[in-house]
């Protein structure tokens, strides 16, 4: 019943291109609903039965398609229904100046690949067969290019868009090619080949091809270079599904692997750890560079992802030693950063949508005192910022809590190498958090907080209550999780038993039980919070209150120019950090002849240091030296003709001299 | 419950003790022990002028800044008496929470659009970015040592039992030391008493606060100023004595520890501005090294 309920709300989805242009939208989120009624409702029965199996009535050469739907598929499911739901919600209020203006097939498009989009991922947490699993893997890649270049008009998005693309294959091929290694061996193509091969061979070469594949997916630093490109080009509906739930996609095939992963595990969670410390960090740190306020926000995704990288890095650190508990609460903090992260990151996304649409910019230099205009989007992006700063009382806090809890718990035993794991993944994660602290100060403040950075041209108004709706859905999960961390720590428990099969009834107790005490903690805080704000209310009313201008320190002539700008907040950290960021003024100070003085102007930018070196040096290197191939291609069919021949004749002196 | 009384009690004299003393260095009688609580229930008695250009925010984050640090309150234990809050990893949550607290105060900094108080935001964010690893590393390398993860099981159990372990009371109270200098915003960091603004920290970020938010944010400044010197007056209290002497000790060291501010407010500059970065970072360089002696007494290595 259900499997009909999903195969035909896929089919229905093509009617959106012969619909008229106003039942589009509603068609599309129709669509949507059924898609999230049908595996939803699998997911929760999943959650609560156990694994099921659903054929599909299609055949690949290796016999038919199955969805195989165990914990871990339902999980991601439910995040990824959860997301695109609220994603489809905003896109209605986000799409409306632009119906006018495009095309009916670019928005029937537009809204296809929307569908497509989420049924790909769907697929994707559920096949399990290796072709099937890479084609939805493919239109996953391909449907999420067609969003991205939604305003193909512009040049600048349209090379973004195939830039995507191709990093996208190369991701795709390390994927197909991963696969094919344990095909060849074992004879089946898919995860169960793979699991073959792990038993036979060392671990550490097959998992970490695979985890450069996924790793381009889910952005790990140096491979992402994608990223920063395309969330800000992409519309912000887009962005926070692709941010939220695509690049989670990655996590999910690493976390199959990890599940399947025999032998190595030290040198592979050492490699994880390290690869995931980086990623925040460097993610964080090039954050808090931004001016753009959607860059800074992708950014902040290869950092979360770094965060999740350390999670898994520990979790199989603590396998490799024998501690479960270790390897648990790693990869528990790991998994339930997926939730956490796929929230706060689209609602910040969404709130970022909003002020674009309001005020038709991103650029934190030209923004601030949004609060007075936008007060429910302001208020939702404090969430977020809050949230994602891992600060109580959120749902950020509770999955960093746990890795943390993971490593201390392991340090009363720990030898000198696992002390040092612990130092690096503590220090990891204390300043990832004080950074995303320094950063979201800055992105809150700079956007939303002050006066105006610049002259203002038109008024700025709240957006309509439908791109709020989704955004207060996620607050209410974000502040769910935060208020009831025992519940989801425990469907992480539950999650991990089955994956890993590890009883984790000796230590559950204890880990359900800080989880709680957190939780608590957290609403007595809410609490006491209340308790003073009415005080001050309650005091305020018998003494006189007033508002008068901001205090001065005696300097009368201040005006909203003498502000903090986001360049210059971010400026004390760029001191301490320039070596690893490729930071450049552009300004001309005044001539001393100049009499009358010309406007001036300043900016500075910082480059991506590591994209820098690791893919663009290999690109600019490419591109100077393959034309000069072209010699070759003269025109003339005579040196044509020599070609073949002199490969023939390479090819027989190879074979004579026994090389091949 | 026991420390938590503690901590009022210490916070009842605690600054009134810093500024005493600083009162005799330069000369003068100063004024009584109790006269910072009589400024803030004279504050708390005023009304408030608001900036016309803050928001919700600036509302919201005095009142924030003051929860956190009660609640934080509620984590710190005195030795083996139990803190309300004691469970794996508080810690953490403690250190979490004060993030929060600074977060909605640097960020009601940011709402009145001043220049100056922006300067002060940058650098408190900024600064406690940095000083947070040390205090991780230094519980961390605690719970290696004691072999426990909560505030309360590792100062319960902090048994000096060897001499080597000497080093990692005078290590560890030489790190707490210097974390709460920063953390509460005093010399050589920060300078409570200067005038320019353009070189303050945290007493620039609340210029715009008046009446009733300035009370409980000086009122919050106070109970965090103790937590901190109760967290480390925690590494020097030998266990074998009495309670009540160790009560009495914990009093004199509060003390002790206020006259030691007020002493070092005296008689040294504030750091150069540029300076301070390295300054905080090497208290995280000691912390490293504390780490490092804990493996050597384990014999981990």
């Amino acid at each position: 019943m259900l499997i009909t309920l999903f195969k035909a709300a896929l089919l229905v989805s093509f009617g959106i291109f012969v619909v008229p242009k106003k039942w589009k939208y509603a068609l599309a989120l129709t669509v949507n609903v059924f898609l999230v009624f049908s595996t939803g409702s699998w997911a929760i029965d999943v959650l609560v039965n156990g694994t099921q199996k659903i054929a599909l009535d299609i055949s690949t050469w290796s016999g038919p398609v199955e969805l195989e739907i165990d914990r871990l598929s339902a999980y991601f499911i439910l995040i990824i229904n959860t997301i695109c739901f609220c994603g489809i919600l905003y896109a209605g209020g986000y799409l409306r100046p632009y119906l006018p203006k495009k095309r009916s097939v670019f928005i029937s498009l537009h809204l296809f690949s929307f569908i497509w989009l989420h049924g790909a991922m769907l697929l994707v947490t559920s096949l399990r067969d290796g072709i099937a699993f890479l084609l939805a893997w493919e239109l996953m890649s391909l449907f999420s290019f067609v969003l991205v270049i939604f305003e193909a008009q512009k040049e600048s998005t349209l090379k973004t868009g195939i830039n995507y693309l191709l990093q996208m294959h190369l991701s795709f091929a390390l994927i197909m090619i991963s696969f094919l290694i344990a095909a060849n061996q074992t004879g089946h193509l898919g995860f169960s080949g793979v699991a073959e091969y792990f038993q036979r061979n060392n671990n550490a070469p097959l998992f970490l091809l695979f985890f450069t594949g996924f790793g381009i997916k889910a952005g790990f630093i140096p491979l992402h270079s994608w990223l920063p490109r395309a969330h800000p080009a992409a519309p912000s509906h887009v962005s926070g599904v692709m941010s939220g739930v695509m690049i989670k996609m990655g996590i999910y095939g690493i976390f199959r692997m990890v599940s399947l992963l025999q032998n190595d595990l030290m040198t592979i969670g050492v490699i994880v750890l390290a690869v995931g410390v980086v990623s925040g960090l460097m993610g964080v740190i090039m954050a808090i560079m931004q001016h753009d306020l959607k860059k800074l926000l992708a950014y902040h995704s290869i950092e979360n992802i770094g965060i999740i990288g350390m999670g898994i890095g520990v979790g199989i650190i603590g396998r490799a030693v024998g501690d479960d508990v270790l390897m648990i609460l790693g990869l528990a903090g790991a998994l339930l950063h997926n939730l956490n992260h796929a929230l706060f990151k689209s609602l910040l996304f969404f709130t970022a949508g909003n002020v674009f649409y309001s005020t038709h910019s991103v650029n934190m230099d030209g923004l601030g005192g949004l609060v007075k205009n936008m007060r429910y989007t302001s208020a939702a992006f404090l969430v977020g910022a809050l949230a994602i700063s891992g600060i109580p009382p959120f749902n950020g806090f509770i999955s960093e809590f746990l890795i943390y809890s993971g490593v201390l718990h392991h340090l009363p035993q720990a030898t000198f190498w696992m002390a040092l794991v612990a130092v690096t993944t503590t220090l990891g994660l204390v300043l990832i958090g004080g950074l995303c602290i320094y950063c979201f100060t800055k992105a809150f403040g700079m956007t939303f907080l002050g006066s105006r950075r610049q002259e203002q041209h038109h008024v700025v108004n709240e957006v309509p209550p439908i791109m709020l709706a989704p955004a207060a859905l996620l607050i209410i999960s974000i502040m769910a999780i935060g208020l009831r961390s025992a519940f989801f720590g425990n469907l992480m428990l539950n999650i991990l038993e089955q994956l890993t099969s590890v009883s984790t009834k000796n230590f559950s107790a204890e880990i359900l039980g800080s989880l709680a005490m957190v939780s608590n903690i957290n609403i007595l805080l809410i609490i006491i919070l209340v308790v003073v704000y009415s005080v001050k209310a309650w005091r305020q009313r018998y003494v006189e209150v007033w508002q008068g201008p901001t205090w001065g320190c005696g300097y009368t002539a201040g005006d909203y120019r003498h502000q903090y700008t986001p360049t210059s907040y971010a400026d004390s950290l760029r001191q301490l950090v320039n070596p690893l960021i490729d930071y450049t003024r552009h300004y001309k100070s005044f001539d001393e002849k100049e009499i009358f003085p010309q406007p001036k102007s300043f900016t500075t930018e910082s480059k991506d240091l590591i994209e820098e070196k690791t893919v663009l040096s290999w690109v600019h290197l490419m591109v100077k030296y393959l034309p000069k191939a072209g010699v070759a291609q003269s025109g003339l069919i005579n040196h044509y003709l020599i070609y073949p021949l002199l490969f023939l004749a390479i090819l027989g002196l190879l074979t004579i001299l026994n090389v091949i | 419950m026991l420390s938590l009384a503690l901590i009022l009690i210490a916070c009842i004299y605690f600054p009134g003790v810093i500024v005493k003393v600083k009162a005799i260095f330069s000369g003068r009688k100063g004024p009584g022990i109790l006269q910072p609580w009589r400024d803030i229930s004279r504050l708390l008695r005023k009304g408030s002028v608001y900036s016309t250009s803050s928001s919700f925010v600036f509302q919201i984050g005095a009142p924030v800044y003051f929860s956190t640090v009660i609640i934080a309150a509620l984590f710190v234990p005195f030795e083996e008496n139990t803190a309300l809050f004691s469970f794996t990893g508080d810690f953490v949550l403690f250190a979490y929470l004060l993030g929060l607290g600074r977060f909605l105060i640097i960020l009601s900094a940011l709402d009145v659009s001043s220049g100056f108080e922006g300067m002060g935001a940058n650098r408190e964010a900024f600064y406690s970015m940095l000083i947070e690893p040390a205090f991780f590393i230094l519980l961390g390398s605690l719970a290696m040592f004691t072999g426990y993860t909560s505030f309360h099981d590792i100062f319960a159990n902090l048994h000096y039992d060897n001499y080597f372990s000497i080093i990692i009371a005078i290590l560890a109270g030489y790190i707490l030391a210097n974390i709460t200098l920063v953390e509460t915003s005093r010399l050589p960091v920060d300078d409570p008493l200067t005038h320019l603004e353009l070189t303050m920290v945290h007493e620039v970020m609340v210029l715009d606060h008046s009446g009733f938010d300035l009370a409980i944010i000086k009122t919050a400044n106070n109970i965090k100023f103790v937590l901190f010197s109760t967290l480390s007056a925690n590494c020097f209290i030998p266990q074998s004595l009495d309670l009540s002497v160790r009560i009495g000790i914990f009093l004199i060291l509060q003390v002790m520890f206020a006259t030691g501010i007020g002493w070092l407010e005296s008689f040294r500059a504030r750091n150069k501005m540029a300076m301070n970065a390295q300054y905080i970072l090497s208290v995280s360089a000691i912390a490293m090294i504390l780490v490092f002696v804990v493996i050597i007494i384990k014999n981990r290595i």
